[in-house]
């Protein structure tokens, strides 16, 4: 047996020295970035869009103000690359980025899910969007985009969208197997709150669309880069070919969530459970699938305008609208109810989406000869967008609690819907007027330019609603009906611990005023 | 001595289909994208063919034999394909092993004939709209076989580290729905690219 002369030390155990020398091991920035957790990646996604969002409205604006005679601040060389990064922005660095941020922090926790679903590949899909977002404004600052002059940037603009796209997509893919398969026991696929039902709903109508988006990308783009021996790559096809993501039908594509929106808020706000629940379901998904643009791509098919299904979709987008608004004045007539920024909003949300739906069905009317003038349709994105904007602020007034656990300052939240509302409005509404005229007007194109102006405004102020937040009153402070109030604000890790059983589509009301037939 | 009775199997566990549900979303995406490239290619074509032209060059052709046996190759390996979830489902190891090895196997074949094709069909990628959108639907397909090889061999690695199971067997399930979808966005671009051109 071996002697030994001194007592072995004992094993040292290697530490980890947190260097940062805080409380918490690493610094909340510093956790985000390789987190999985679906609320750190909601917020992220919510941040980063809506920053966008402010500067594509400042980009619409700009371009708008090109339109009055003998005003020229952006200089008639790169006015084109203006206009189209100002509509790539609003759609693919705010709206879709805004409601996909929110649906996988939200989405989870109103169907009593613990995460959601492939949050690694919700993380990269975010990772993902934002190294495309930055390379695409890197291409445009590189006078590349569509209707840019260097051949390269040009180049990198179309990668660059196309890894955003992608990544959109990616985020959808995780956004609607949540709602499909990972709902809480006894929560039925038609009792799920509106704003998940509208998720899905556009996350599938966004995965049946934007691919085709992708196969033009990719056409353009081979094209281009190999010297156009075609016409795809011609510098004046290059936006027509992919204008249809921004025009009726297709546009009305990124306001489905809106609905679900404007639909959660009412019915906590007001108090009452929302009746014909199966009616509203079945219009909501109506409004997505008149809103399948794809098909209807006019470099293609100059006729598509003329033909009776693009015009009967420019008609039949308003019913679903008017069954919603049905369904929201009756439980507005029945509740009581609390008035507040997210109120306002939700309710405003619904005007510019509905002047839009309106204008779309007037533009399918070819003796109105507003199908010979862009305008029209400039002004339907306008009001679309705007319903987002507006809806956004509503949704941040709304669910904030639940997200940063205070409360945003309702003051600057009702001026943040008004500025949206109005700026929507007025920009929308002068566009649209200006589509009747024979030649446009500088007077309507200077009020859509102060309309984007507030429209930029409503976006920051909701920014600035959220920063000037005071602590929430408690856990649910609208005594929601759906199961994201069933937790804490914000939710800890694992989102629930154990849930009462879902027997219906408002469990929290059933919970604390269990009808009789549920005692039973 | 008591009389014993044999336990009735345990009933399938109720699991969310979370992997299946999502391929089947990804699969819809990746066919609407294809969906969009053979409009393109069908309208264009419509418009040629409408205006008295020949759709292809008279100094190309795109022989028909390569593309009838890849199309016989994806049949094939859909096939096999769906004979590794069979087996996976009733714990066949060595039988799931063989499929997916199979079904790679036939996707590699598959990109080698392609590759082939492209040397005898001497159709320059710079000369004209024909060639761009057959090169961009064929090369797109095959990015997209590859992506579809490479979950394939994911879920080969998870059978063979005993992940996928008769309890457990969406991955090779979804792996599989994918490969169905890349066969059938195949036999489209055949009908529509290769036969009648």
């Amino acid at each position: 047996m071996a002697i030994t002369e001194t007592r072995p030390e004992p094993a040292t155990v290697e530490t980890h020295v947190n260097p940062w020398g805080q409380g918490d091991e690493y610094p909340s920035f510093v956790q985000s970035l390789g987190s999985s957790d679906h609320k750190t990646i909601g917020r992220l996604f919510c941040g980063f869009s809506l920053a966008f969002g402010v500067a594509a409205w400042v980009l619409v604006g700009l371009a708008s103000l090109h339109d009055i005679e003998d005003v020229d601040i952006i200089g008639s060389d790169h006015i084109f690359q203006v206009f189209t990064i100002s509509r790539l922005a609003l759609v693919f660095l705010f709206a879709v980025p805004f409601f996909l941020g929110l649906a996988i922090y939200l989405v989870p926790l109103q169907i009593g899910a613990s995460t959601i679903a492939f949050p690694r590949a919700a993380a990269a899909a975010f990772w993902t969007w934002l190294l495309g977002a930055v390379l695409l404004i890197i291409s445009y600052a590189a006078n590349g985009g569509i209707g840019g002059i260097r051949s390269n940037p040009i180049d990198l603009t179309y990668l660059a969208l196309g890894v955003t796209v992608m990544a959109l997509l990616l985020a959808a893919v995780c956004v609607a197997t949540t709602v499909v398969t990972l709902r809480a026991p006894g929560l039925r696929l038609d009792h799920v709150p509106m704003f998940s039902w509208a998720m899905l709903v556009a996350t599938s109508l966004w995965l049946l669309s934007l691919p085709v988006l992708l196969a033009n990308l990719l056409l353009i783009f081979v094209d281009h880069r190999l010297g156009r021996p075609s016409d795809f790559g011609v510098g004046l096809n290059q936006w027509p070919q992919v204008v249809w993501a921004f025009q009726q039908p297709q546009v009305f594509v990124y306001a489905i969530p809106v609905l679900g929106v404007v639909g959660d808020v009412v019915a906590t706000m007001f108090g009452v459970r929302q009746k014909n629940r199966g009616v509203m379901l079945a219009a909501l998904a109506a409004f997505g699938i008149l809103s399948f643009g794809a098909w209807a791509q006019g470099f293609f098919n100059e006729e598509v305008a003329t033909q009776w299904l693009y015009i009967g979709m420019g008609f039949a987008i308003l019913l679903p609208m008017f069954a919603l608004l049905g369904g929201w004045g009756t439980a507005m007539r029945e509740g009581k109810p609390r008035i507040n920024a997210a109120t306002a909003g939700a309710l405003l949300a619904m005007v510019p989406l509905l002047l839009a739906g309106l204008t779309s069905a007037l533009y399918v009317i070819e003796p109105l000869d507003l199908q010979t003038r862009p305008y029209a349709q400039y002004g339907v994105l306008v009001l679309v967008a705007g319903s987002v904007t507006v809806a956004g602020s509503a949704a941040l007034a709304y669910w904030a609690p639940k997200i940063w656990g205070r409360t945003p300052n309702n003051g600057l939240g009702f001026l943040a819907v008004l500025a949206g509302f109005g700026g929507s409005v007025l920009a929308g509404g002068a566009l649209v007027v200006n589509g009747f005229q024979t030649d446009s007007s500088d007077f309507l194109n200077g009020a859509a330019a102060a309309g984007l102006v507030f429209l930029a405004g409503g976006v920051l102020l909701s920014v600035v609603s959220l920063l000037a937040r005071g602590p929430a009153e408690s856990d649910d402070p609208w005594a929601g009906q759906t199961l994201e109030w069933a937790t804490s604000s914000p939710p800890p890790p694992g989102n629930f611990g154990e849930l009462a059983p879902v027997m219906s589509a408002e469990p929290l009301l059933d919970w604390r005023d269990p009808q009789p037939e549920d005692v039973a | 001595m008591a009389a014993t009775h044999a336990l009735p199997p345990a009933p399938p566990v109720q699991r969310p289909r979370v992997l299946m549900v999502g391929t089947a979303f990804a699969s819809a995406a990746t066919v609407m994208m294809f969906a969009g490239l053979l409009a393109v290619y069908l309208s264009r074509r419509a418009e040629l063919i409408g205006a008295g032209d020949a759709w292809l060059p008279d100094d190309v052709s795109l022989p028909l034999q390569q593309p009838n046996v890849m199309l016989f190759t994806m049949l094939s390996s859909a096939i096999t394909v769906q004979w590794a979830v069979y087996a996976v489902a009733r714990n066949d190891r060595v039988n799931t092993y063989l499929a997916l090895g199979l079904t790679f196997v036939f996707g590699i074949a598959f990109i080698n004939m392609q590759s082939y094709l492209y040397t005898l069909m001497e159709f320059d990628i710079t000369a004209n709209q024909q060639a761009v959108l057959v090169y961009v639907i064929s090369g797109a397909h095959i990015i997209m076989l590859v992506a579809a090889m490479i979950f394939v061999a994911l879920m080969a690695f998870r059978a063979l580290a005993g992940q996928e199971s008769r309890r457990q067997h969406d991955g090779v399930s979804a792996a599989a729905l994918f490969w169905h979808a890349m066969v059938v966005v195949y036999a489209v671009i055949w009908l529509a690219v290769y036969v009648t051109k």
